[in-house]
C-alpha cells in the first residue's frame, strides 16, 4: 500500500509534466487547425537548450526556463514556415506528413549535433525527501508540480485577460469568423503555434530534471503521449488535455506497480487505444475546431 | 518589318521550347511504356532474373533483394495509405508480427516454410483487423496515432515477452527455407525468392486494385461520403483493404526472418516504419509503380550515402518536405486524384476574396 501511494504521487508529478505537453498541443492543435508530429522533437529541443544553458550558466532553473521556452519558440516558428504555412487549403494529409519529415529532419539533425548517448542532467534541484506519513515526496517533484501549475495559470490568465488570448480562442474556435472580425488569422496562428511550442519546452526541460537524462530521440513517444492527452481532452479544449495528461502519467505509473517498468509505453498507448475505442470524443464532447 | 521577324523568331522559339517540352524523354519512356506494357514488362523481369548471372557479389544480391522486399513492405502500406486513403503509420508493427510468426513456427513448431507463408500472413491480417475494427468510424488522424502506438506495442511486446520471442535476445537459428529437398540458403537463392514475391505481389494487387475492391478502395479514397451514399459499404471495405495491406506486410515479415536467420525487436523500431514511409511518399501513392519506385531510390540513396551515416535520414526527411511542398503525390503517383492536391499555391486565387486559408 505504501508503494502504492508513492508510486500515485510519482504518478502526478508525472502526469503534472505530461499535463503541460498536453496543454501546449492543444494550443498549436486548436489555434492551427492541423494535427503535429513535431512536439516530441520540439520537447527534446527545450530539453537540451536547458541543458546547455545549465553548463554555461550554472544551476539556474529560471534561467533555464526562459532559454527552453525562447529555444521551442523559435523552433515552433520553423514548424509554422514549413509545415503550415502553405497548407491550410491542402488536405489534411499533407501537412500532417511534412510534420512527420520534419520531425525526422530535426530528430537526426540533434542525434547529429548533441551525440546518439544518453546525456546525464545537471543536478539543478536538491535530492531532499520529506516524509508525510508514510508518503514521501522529494523536493524536485514539488518544483516541478508547482512550476507546472504557475504555467498553467499564466496561460489561462494570458487566455482570459489578454487580447492576445482571445484572439488565440476565437482563431482556435472559427477562422473564417475570426478573420471577418478583423484579426490576422495567420499571425496569430503562428504566435499561438510558438506559445503552444514553448510550453513544450518547458515540459522538455522539467522531464530532463526529472528523469536525470536527456536523450536526442526522446522525442519520439513524448509526443505520441502529448497526443494522447489531449485526444482525452478533446484535441483543442485545453483544460481537459491537462487533465488527460494527469491520468496517462498515473495510469503509467499505477500500471508499472502491477507489472514490470519496461510496459511503461505499453500502457500509456494501450489506455490511448481503449480511450480511443470507447470514447472517441474525449471527456467532453465540444463543438468548434473540428481536426 | 524588323518587328514582325522579331516577332516571328520569338515565336519559332516558342515553338521550339514547346516541340522540346512536348518530346523530353520522360515523355517517350513513357508513351514507349503505356504502348508496349507488356513487352516492357517480360523485358524488364527477363533482366531482373538474368542478373544474379552476371555477378555473384552478394553485396550487389543483398541490394537487390532489399529493394524487393521494400517494395512489398512500401506496396503493401501504398494498398492502405495510397488507394483508400487511410492514414496508417504502422507499417513496422506488421512487418514485426509477421517476422516474428514465421520465426516462432519454423524454431518452435518446426512447419514447413511453404505452410507458413500464408499462415504468418493471415496472423498478421487478423491482427490488422483487430487494429482497423475500433477506428473504422474515426478520420484520419487517430486511425494514424493508433497504428503508431499499435507499432511500438508490438515491438515492445517483442522486446518483453521473453518466453515467446527470446525478448532482448531474439530468436536465433532460423531454419532456411526448402523446395523439394533443395534449400534456399546462399544470396542468389533468395534473389530469386524475392524476386518471385515481389512480382506476385505486385501481380495480385494489380488484379485486386482493378477489380470492383479496388475500385470501391479508390472511391472511398476521393470522396468517402459520395461513395457511401453510391451504395459503397465503406467501412467493410476499409477493414478489408487494411487486412490486405497487413497480410502482405506480414508475407514480407515471414520472407525476411529466414534471410537474416536472426531476428530481434530492433529490426522493427519506428525509424523502420518512417523508412518504409518516405519510399512511399518518394516513390508515390496511388500507383502500383509508385513504392517500387521509392525503394529503388530510397535503397540506391542508403548505399550511396552510406559513408556519411546519419546524414542520409536528413536527406530522406529533406526529400519528403520536399515532396509535400511541390509533389504530394509523390515521383510516379497518382497524378489524378485527391493524393496529389497541393497546398495552397492552386487555390490561392479561388480563397483570395476570403483571404483566410480556413
Amino acid at each position: 500500500m505504501d508503494y502504492f501511494l508513492n508510486q500515485l504521487i510519482n504518478g502526478i508529478c508525472q502526469g503534472a509534466i505530461y499535463a503541460l505537453m498536453a496543454i501546449g498541443y492543444s494550443v498549436v492543435v486548436g489555434v492551427v487547425g492541423m494535427v503535429t508530429f513535431t512536439h516530441g522533437e520540439v520537447i527534446m529541443i527545450g530539453a537540451f537548450a536547458a541543458y546547455y544553458m545549465f553548463f554555461l550558466s550554472g544551476n539556474q532553473i529560471l534561467l533555464g526556463l526562459i532559454v527552453s521556452f525562447i529555444a521551442s519558440w523559435i523552433l515552433g516558428y520553423f514548424v509554422y514556415k514549413v509545415c503550415y504555412e502553405r497548407f491550410f487549403n491542402a488536405p489534411r494529409h499533407v501537412s500532417l506528413l511534412c510534420t512527420i519529415g520534419f520531425s525526422m529532419l530535426i530528430k537526426n539533425l540533434a542525434q547529429i549535433i548533441f551525440g546518439p548517448n544518453q546525456k546525464p542532467m545537471l543536478d539543478v534541484v536538491q535530492q531532499n525527501f520529506f516524509k508525510i506519513g508514510v508518503v514521501q515526496i522529494s523536493q524536485l517533484q514539488i518544483v516541478i508540480i508547482i512550476t507546472v501549475v504557475i504555467m498553467a495559470s499564466l496561460l489561462s490568465m494570458i487566455f482570459n485577460r489578454t487580447k492576445f488570448g482571445v484572439m488565440l480562442k476565437a482563431v482556435s474556435q472559427d477562422k473564417t469568423a475570426s478573420y471577418l472580425v478583423g484579426i490576422d488569422v495567420k499571425r496569430i496562428a503562428m504566435l499561438g503555434n510558438s506559445l503552444g511550442c514553448g510550453l513544450g519546452g518547458i515540459a522538455g526541460l522539467l522531464l530532463a530534471i526529472y528523469y536525470q537524462t536527456l536523450q536526442a530521440t526522446m522525442g519520439g513517444p513524448l509526443g505520441m503521449k502529448a497526443f494522447a492527452s489531449s485526444v482525452l481532452g478533446g484535441l483543442t479544449d485545453v483544460r481537459f488535455s491537462a487533465l488527460g495528461g494527469l491520468c496517462i502519467g498515473i495510469i503509467e505509473n499505477l500500471g508499472i506497480t502491477v507489472s514490470s517498468a519496461s510496459f511503461r509505453d505499453m500502457f500509456a498507448f494501450g489506455f490511448l487505444i481503449l480511450v480511443l475505442v470507447i470514447r472517441p470524443q474525449g471527456f467532453v464532447s465540444k463543438k468548434g475546431a473540428k481536426v | 518589318m524588323k518587328r514582325d521577324s522579331d516577332y516571328k523568331e520569338k515565336t519559332t522559339l516558342a515553338t521550339i521550347i514547346a516541340t522540346c517540352k512536348t518530346t523530353n524523354i520522360a515523355r517517350v519512356v513513357k508513351y514507349f511504356v503505356t504502348k508496349y506494357q507488356p513487352l516492357v514488362l517480360i523485358a524488364v523481369v527477363l533482366f531482373l532474373s538474368v542478373i544474379p548471372l552476371f555477378t555473384n557479389k552478394s553485396y550487389v544480391l543483398g541490394v537487390f533483394c532489399r529493394i524487393f522486399l521494400y517494395s512489398i513492405l512500401a506496396g503493401s502500406l501504398n494498398t492502405i495509405n495510397g488507394y483508400s486513403g487511410q492514414f496508417c503509420l504502422g507499417v513496422a508493427g506488421f512487418f514485426c508480427v509477421g517476422a516474428y510468426s514465421e520465426a516462432i513456427l519454423s524454431t518452435a513448431v518446426k512447419m514447413n516454410f511453404w505452410f507458413i507463408l500464408p499462415i504468418a500472413g493471415l496472423i498478421t491480417a487478423v491482427i490488422g483487423l483487430f487494429v482497423a475494427l475500433p477506428t473504422l468510424k474515426m478520420q484520419g488522424i487517430y486511425l494514424a496515432i493508433v497504428t503508431l502506438g499499435f507499432s511500438e506495442i508490438a515491438r515492445l511486446v517483442a522486446l518483453n515477452w521473453t518466453s515467446l520471442t527470446g525478448g532482448p535476445m531474439g530468436i536465433k537459428g532460423i531454419p532456411v527455407p526448402e523446395i523439394f529437398g533443395f534449400s534456399i540458403r546462399t544470396a542468389k537463392h533468395f534473389y530469386y525468392l524475392y524476386l518471385i514475391m515481389a512480382i506476385l505481389f505486385l501481380f495480385v494487387t494489380s488484379r485486386v486494385v482493378r477489380s470492383r475492391i479496388g475500385r470501391a478502395w479508390m472511391s472511398i479514397r476521393e470522396d468517402q461520403l459520395a461513395a457511401k451514399s453510391l451504395g459503397v459499404f465503406t467501412s467493410r471495405y476499409k477493414a478489408l483493404n487494411f487486412m490486405y495491406g497487413a497480410f502482405w506486410a506480414g508475407i514480407a515479415g515471414a520472407i525476411y526472418a529466414p534471410y537474416v536467420r536472426f531476428i530481434d525487436s530492433t529490426y522493427f523500431t519506428l525509424d523502420e516504419g518512417w523508412n518504409i514511409l518516405s519510399m512511399m511518399i518518394i516513390g508515390g501513392q496511388g500507383t502500383l509503380i509508385g513504392p517500387v519506385v521509392g525503394s529503388v531510390i530510397v535503397n540506391y540513396l542508403t548505399e550511396l550515402l552510406r559513408p556519411i551515416g546519419q546524414w542520409r535520414l536528413v536527406a530522406y526527411a529533406l526529400l519528403i518536405i520536399v515532396m509535400m511542398w511541390w509533389r504530394p503525390q509523390g515521383l510516379a503517383g497518382a497524378s489524378n486524384s485527391i493524393v496529389a492536391v497541393k497546398g495552397d499555391t492552386h487555390l490561392r486565387k479561388k480563397t483570395a476574396a476570403k483571404g483566410v486559408g480556413v
